[in-house]
């Protein structure tokens, strides 16, 4: 009985739709009206071939045809809700005070994935989702003229044949071995008040490939789903 | 970024070391990219995102006058690579260097600091050079897959690789807590293919190793550096506070997994008796470029809390007769922290030869002072303590001073 | 900007720290063994994330331990210290005996430095009092590795050969100002071991 689990495994990562976990600070809030100012930062994206063995090969390639249709995607998507986007590079941001926000973005970012998303809970965050970077965002949201930063990081790896075939192959061992997965963390903030109005983590499903555009667009719609833009 | 222990990448047993000519392909021209969607431009993109990270480090040192030095060096000894190479100084306390595939390089401040001429840095940087030249990166990429495809060994998932990896890495500045310990993983996690990059066979040390030594012999450098430098890096392992470490092999680098055998250094001294005299003489330039980084970097290095090894590497600065002032201070920073039976006297020993010299810093009158007070000899601290008063009236901790001092008078 | 391995991050904090709960330290009194203080506000008691099990080492957070952190101790003895040393070969700083102020803010400066701040730096030292006792109270600048500017403020006091510290870490960008209010009233009520 105990070698279903794995196989079992093995065939939900082949299965899987596209799964995406919210969370948002205030469900009932208002939206903002249309015509809001979205900054998105460059998206860093890192992606790989999964060989038999488990090491994964970087694919320079990959990433970048996935960057490019993920950043069209959602600057896409984003504009049928009548929303003005722009995009930035964060390389040249990194000094002063905007380089520390950039930072704390990280650091809170990091925060919310311990205690949103890893079972661990903090006392005095509570069940609500209650987190801020401070008021100094205003200087971010004033040199770029926007209301919002939206942050999205997308990495992962695809299985290669050889891995599959290894992947079922030690399944039937009663051994479950990964298969390539890609995942893609967005957030948004709130350059008023700094706070982290919505976070959200999508593991891709098989027909969601963001190195294809149509892929990106199906994932691209999971993700962007509830944003409250 | 590249901080793994040498204890992770786990030990080799040395045997001997063929000197032997290497065979060498073609080096690399200069100026190469990758086809794009080649395993080489993904390693490529790695290590860019890498860099990117890098420029954006506590640890960056980014003195104009440092970074030009080294850089300098770099092109003396590959000058057909200089425009490929972009350095960076990293104020790490741990002797290190990488040069990535796609140019990216650091040079640690734990390897300035011990390095004790221009020579022995361009030897080290002839060393990565010759890795960067002959493509070793990748063909130990695609060493670690062959490797892992003949064992079978499978990953059981990234973030159980990631705890196996971090259980044994020790991290140098980490690893305190769970949340220490995890961003830590979260390095090894991201980093673990990259660390397969720098992990050379071999026969890729020894390649590195002779032709590096004719590269920056080529250079007009010294090639007797190389033997010395390895010596004093096995001598500096031996003078270690931990047994482990004593006993542990000396490696040259923190992902070197091939020891710094004296085999290693006789076959570097064989070779230099084979090449022409130096050209270049510049004793002084060296510590002239690390200087105004001594007492940060010394301070740095007694954060590791291996005595012996600062100790030892503070004997070696001071053969120079230069900046004993900083350095008897940091000689009595290390007795007073490490605090074994006799330290005191000596660190007083230490403080007092060090505000004998030009370049004392103030603070060497107040651990004198304090050095006295503690060995018993109240007039004595009583005079550097004043000193230090007058010679830093501003000093935020005067206040702190003066309180011992009124509480020596109350004493006599 | 890295907010995606902080996902791995999740998994292993999943592996590491399966089953652990952080407690709530609730407004009022709070013991660090002997030490005690008065919280103005619910704190997390995330000791089970950052002690590594020493006993005399209390760790409060907000936030959460990257966004804040303070730390409470009891009286530590000669040889004991703020932070786990990971093995052997890292050690981290301990109290010797006869340690002045100014070795006691160098053993909380290298002490951070040992939780993997980089940049570490000490200044303005003012006598202060911890409970009926004489204090140091000083201020800290440091940097994550990432480059995340961190301030911090600390107060430390010998007793009988017992130290007691209390030492409050966060980024300097609005964490640091934020919970300081709160950090003043938690120092001015701190009482040592007895």
């Amino acid at each position: 009985m105990k070698r279903i689990i794995p196989i079992a495994l093995a065939c939900l990562w082949l299965a899987a739709c596209t799964t995406t976990s919210t969370r948002v600070a205030n469900k009932d809030g208002p939206k903002p009206p249309a015509g809001s100012q979205v900054l998105m930062l460059e998206p860093d994206v890192q992606l790989g071939l999964l060989t038999a063995s488990g090491v994964t090969d970087p694919r320079a390639d990959w990433s970048k045809a996935a960057k490019d249709n993920l950043t069209r995607e959602i600057e896409a998507q984003l504009k049928t809700r009548a929303h003005g986007f722009k995009m930035i590079d964060p390389e040249g941001m990194m000094q002063g005070r905007t380089g520390q926000l950039l930072r704390l973005n990280g650091a809170v970012g990091q925060s919310i994935i311990l205690f949103n998303y890893s079972g661990l809970s903090l006392p005095t965050k509570g069940k609500d989702f209650d987190w801020t970077l401070g008021e100094g965002v205003r200087e971010l949201g004033a040199q770029h003229g926007a209301q919002y930063a939206l942050f999205v990081n997308a990495n992962g790896n695809y299985a290669s044949g050889g891995r599959v075939a290894a992947t079922i192959g030690m399944a039937m061992l009663g051994v479950s071995l990964p298969m390539g997965q890609q995942q893609v963390l967005a957030s948004l903030v709130d350059l008023k008040s700094g706070k982290v109005v919505w976070f959200n983590v999508a593991i891709a499903g098989p027909n969601a490939d963001m190195r294809e555009p149509e892929g990106a667009k199906s994932l691209t719609a999971s993700l962007l789903k509830d944003i409250p833009l | 970024m590249f901080r793994g222990r040498a204890q992770a990448m786990g030990a080799v047993a040395a045997t001997a070391l063929v000197a032997a000519t290497p065979a060498l392909s073609a080096p690399r021209p200069p100026g190469l990219k990758p086809a794009v969607d080649s395993v080489e431009a993904g390693l490529w993109d790695l290590m860019d995102k890498a860099e990117r990270e890098a420029r954006q480090k506590a640890e960056l040192n980014t003195d104009a006058a440092l970074n030009a030095y080294v850089r300098d060096v770099i092109c003396k000894v590959a000058t057909e690579y200089c425009g490929d190479v972009r350095l960076y100084v990293m104020d790490r306390p741990f002797f290190n260097a990488t040069m990535a595939p796609n140019g990216y390089s650091e040079v640690w401040s734990g390897l300035l600091l011990r390095c004790e001429d221009e020579s022995e840095l361009a030897l080290v940087l002839s060393h990565e050079v010759t890795h960067f030249s002959e493509n070793h990166s990748i063909e130990a990429h695609e060493a670690d897959k062959r490797r892992r495809n003949a064992t079978m060994v499978v990953a059981m998932g990234i973030a159980v690789v990631g705890t196996v990896a971090a259980a044994g890495s020790a991290n140098p500045q980490s690893a305190q807590s769970i949340m220490d310990a995890t961003s830590s993983l979260i390095d090894v996690v991201y980093l673990a293919s990259i660390s397969s990059y720098f992990r050379f066979s071999r026969e890729h040390e020894t390649e590195a190793d002779i032709v590096g030594l004719r590269r920056m012999a080529a250079a007009g450098y010294s090639p007797q550096a190389g033997g010395t430098l390895w010596r004093g890096l096995i001598a500096e392992t031996t003078t270690s506070d931990f047994k482990r470490v004593r006993e542990q092999d000396t490696r040259l680098g923190i992902f070197d997994s091939h020891p710094l055998s004296p085999l290693r250094a006789e076959a570097l001294d064989a070779e230099a008796a084979k090449l022409p005299a130096p050209t270049r003489v510049a004793a002084n330039r060296h510590r002239a470029a690390i200087r105004p980084f001594l007492a940060a970097w010394l301070k740095d290095d007694l954060r590791r809390r291996d005595f012996g090894q600062t100790l030892h590497t503070i004997d070696r600065l001071s053969k120079a007769k230069e900046d004993l002032g900083v350095l008897n201070f940091y000689r009595g920073e290390a007795l007073r922290q490490r605090g074994k039976a006799g330290d005191l006297a000596n660190a007083a020993l230490a403080y007092q030869a060090a505000t004998e010299q030009a370049d004392a810093p103030p603070a060497a009158w107040r651990e004198l002072g304090e050095a006295r007070r503690r060995t018993g000899d109240a007039a004595g601290a009583k005079a550097a303590l004043a000193t230090y008063l007058s010679r830093a009236p501003e000093a935020d901790d005067a206040w702190m001073v003066r309180e011992t001092l009124d509480a020596l008078s109350k004493g006599d | 900007m890295r907010i995606l391995r902080p996902l791995l991050a999740a998994a292993a904090v999943l592996a590491l720290a399966a089953c652990e709960t952080i407690p709530k330290a609730p407004a009022g009194p709070y013991k660090a063994g002997a030490s005690q203080v008065t919280l103005g506000r619910d704190w997390s008691d995330v000791s089970v994330l950052l002690a590594g099990g020493l006993k005399k080492v209390k760790v409060l957070s907000i936030d959460g331990p990257i966004l804040n952190r303070l730390y409470i101790t009891d009286g530590l003895a000669v040889g004991e210290s703020l932070v786990k040393s990971p093995s052997k070969e890292r050690p981290t700083p301990k109290l010797r005996a006869g340690m002045n102020s100014s070795e006691r803010m160098e053993f909380v400066a290298d002490s951070i430095a040992a939780m993997g701040y980089q940049r570490v730096e000490t200044m303005k030292p003012r006598p202060a009092k911890f409970g009926e006792q004489q204090a140091v109270r000083f201020d800290i600048t440091a940097r994550t590795e990432d480059g995340l500017d961190v301030q911090g403020t600390a107060l430390a006091s010998e007793a009988a050969g017992k130290t007691a510290f209390v030492l409050f870490l966060a980024p300097a960008e609005h964490y640091f100002q934020a919970s300081l209010p709160e950090v003043e009233k938690v120092m001015a009520s701190a009482r040592p071991a007895g």
